[in-house]
């Protein structure tokens, strides 16, 4: 029944993500939803297609309402919404349910694999002697350039600070120890220093159907500025963030609410500080023209390559 | 089966083969693209046919090691990686397409990440993997994956296997020789009467192509020199005839003329995998300027130039030669300072 969190059989599908999460803080989102639900496949109880086919969408987007529309989240459901429409055709529920349960449970073990074959193919881009921009924090960059190190390449790393949260912070510290040489550079520096930049790594939240780029809210700026000094801008992304979205602005994402830096009437004692927290956007949109190259764990791609993969998964 | 006899006699020759091949490669010896692909193409044929192998593991592997040799003897003919994968590829093929006539279409219990199915075909009772890149025929991501999908497999009877793999073999070969004909075929759809075409340095693509289109059409073009080998100047050469009007210019006078010219045709040594080029010195300067004045560019390349390599330095392809031509030794101030 919808509205009914548990469905009937006791099992909270957001609880069981909260704590997967809080279990591993290494697994990724997408990973972590689908593992709830084949946690959930695995307890319910139902007897025909069609209640199973009611189920987990209902679950998916209770998922997603309780974090607010992520995108990788959103990516990683309908990746198994998409498996479980193909396991379908013609057979009983259980068998469905079965095969949809190992389906899952290998593509959560294989997502570990994901990060590494997106390093192995990005770190042959890492040469001595390089300058990397990097932004934000992001565990698949991380992977890449502890690859990199790995493969005793000397290289620097400016990381961008990444207000509000200052995660570029995080970054740094886990590069100090891995003795790369690193400054942490102001959001608002980056065009002062992209000159003397190799090239740039970004990560993704989500990579839309065109070939663009959702992620930590300061990426359009630095893929712009990057274009603007001819420096490669490269995008670091699992092929389960692939997203079927197609958004034509900054404003048509899922995530954007009509009340973010929309001009409210302010006090004569505003706290700014709270308020520049609260009315920013944490994401934005990347277009594909910015882009020169995405490395997947299908390869290295070029932008215009992800509406292919994505045609050959949905609509084979 | 060839008597023992025969075999060892066929089998000595193969080492010299492939010894006698990677000193002509490495002493740059072989001039062309073409020749070289065929050359190597030819010798992997042999390998196959000569060579003492029972099963695919151990073909693969024979071919894989020949084809490192090759590469280290010349890295910069990318090319060798190409129709060494390619070899690979006809073999891997074959040996599916044999494997699922012999086990009379039992279904491939093997799981993972292919998803299973030999010749492609989803059976239904597999489970196709899940996620992007495991589409639904469950076929390999990539050659490479080919490739290291038939290590797994159980050895195969290779007496049927060898015939089959030299067929192709010889048919990829008479592939690769036909390139600058079907390359060509396509000219006139894009050369029209009375164009002016802008072309640099010796490519038999280009030169075959610019031919064709001028067996119905009257063309002039324009060739720059390409020093200090003076390439442009044999190309000239060799296009000069009817229907052609041929100009030589030097290397410095392409940004103005670009003005005039209406299409560029360039030859590639090879193409790389982000659609870069690898192409006679000069061939950068000639885009730039073409780009500057949105004229279009057209590259000439057979398909087996086409490599999987980006160009992570941009240095990397360079290739460097001797100053001779330039400024001869005996002009130099080093040679007076040399005891020999």
């Amino acid at each position: 029944m919808a509205g009914n969190s548990t469905f009937g059989t006791g099992f909270n599908v957001v609880q069981h993500y909260n704590a997967v999460l809080q279990q591993d803080p290494s697994i990724s989102a997408p990973v972590a939803a689908v593992s709830s639900l084949v946690r959930l496949v695995e307890q319910q109880r139902a007897t025909t297609m069609l209640e199973l086919m009611k189920i987990v969408p209902e679950a998916c987007s209770q998922l997603k309402r309780a974090t607010h529309d992520s995108i990788s989240l959103s990516a990683g459901c309908d990746v198994f919404l998409q498996q479980m429409a193909r396991l379908s055709q013609g057979q009983s529920a259980e068998e469905c349910s079965r095969a949809l349960i190992q389906a899952g449970s290998e593509f959560v073990q294989g997502a570990g694999r994901c990060r590494d074959r997106v390093a192995e193919f990005g770190s042959a881009f890492v040469r001595d002697d390089h300058t990397i921009l990097v932004h934000s924090y992001s565990r698949v960059i991380m992977g890449l350039l502890r690859r990199a190190v790995k493969q005793n390449k000397r290289f620097r790393v400016y990381v961008t600070e990444s207000r509000p949260d200052q995660s570029g912070l995080k970054a740094a510290e886990e590069l100090q120890a891995l003795g790369v040489p690193c400054e942490v550079v102001l959001d608002a520096a980056v065009g002062y220093i992209m000159e003397k930049v190799d090239l740039v790594l970004a990560g993704a939240e989500g990579v839309v159907e065109s070939g663009g780029l959702i992620n930590k809210i300061g990426t359009y700026q630095l893929a712009i500025v990057a274009k603007a000094a001819k420096k490669p801008f490269y995008a670091l992304a699992e092929s389960f963030k692939f997203v079927r979205l197609y958004p034509l602005s900054q404003y048509d994402l899922p995530t954007h609410r009509s009340d973010l830096l929309a001009f409210k009437d302010s006090k004569p004692t505003e706290d700014w500080h709270a308020r520049l927290a609260a009315t920013n956007p944490m994401l934005d949109y990347t277009p594909p023209e910015l882009i020169t190259l995405l490395f997947t764990d299908l390869g290295v791609m070029t932008p215009s390559g992800v509406s292919d993969e994505l045609i050959k998964f949905y609509l084979d | 089966m060839s008597s023992t006899k025969m075999d060892t006699f066929s089998a000595r020759e193969l080492p010299l083969l492939i010894e006698s091949f990677v000193s002509q490669l490495k002493r740059g010896q072989l001039v062309g693209s073409k020749t070289v692909a065929i050359n190597t193409a030819s010798l992997l044929r042999e390998i196959v046919s000569r060579s003492p192998w029972e099963d695919i593991p151990t073909l693969t592997g024979l071919l894989k090691a020949v084809g490192k040799r090759l590469l280290r003897a010349q890295p910069r003919e990318l090319l060798i990686f190409n129709v060494v994968c390619r070899v690979l590829h006809i073999v891997n093929e074959d040996y599916s397409s044999v494997e699922v006539v012999n086990e009379g279409g039992t279904s491939n219990k093997k799981k993972g990440h292919a998803g299973g199915g030999a010749g492609g075909a989803m059976k239904g009772n597999e489970t196709p993997a899940m996620g992007l890149g495991q589409a639904g025929t469950g076929q390999p991501r990539n050659l490479g994956e080919q490739v290291a999908r038939s290590m797994d497999r159980a050895a195969l009877n290779a007496f049927h296997l060898k015939s089959l793999v030299i067929q192709e073999i010889n048919d990829y070969i008479v592939e690769l020789e036909k390139t600058e004909e079907e390359i060509a075929d396509n000219a006139r759809e894009h050369i029209h009467s009375n164009e002016i075409i802008l072309t640099c340095g010796r490519s038999a693509t280009v030169e075959q192509f610019l031919k064709h289109a001028a067996s119905k059409v009257k063309i002039h073009v324009i060739v720059a020199e390409c020093a200090p080998a003076y390439d442009g100047h044999e190309q000239a050469r060799a296009l000069a005839g009817p229907n052609i009007d041929v100009v030589v210019v030097a290397d410095a006078a392409v940004f103005a003329i670009m003005s005039r010219v209406n299409k560029v045709i360039l030859g590639a040594h090879a193409v790389l995998a982000n659609g870069g080029l690898v192409a006679a010195s000069g061939s950068h300067t000639i885009a730039a300027a073409a780009r500057h004045h949105s004229t279009q560019v057209v590259v000439c390349a057979g398909l087996y130039k086409y490599s999987p390599m980006f160009p992570f330095d941009d240095d990397r392809f360079n290739t460097l030669v001797s100053p001779d031509t330039v400024l001869a030794y005996g002009n130099g101030d080093l040679v007076d300072a040399v005891d020999v």
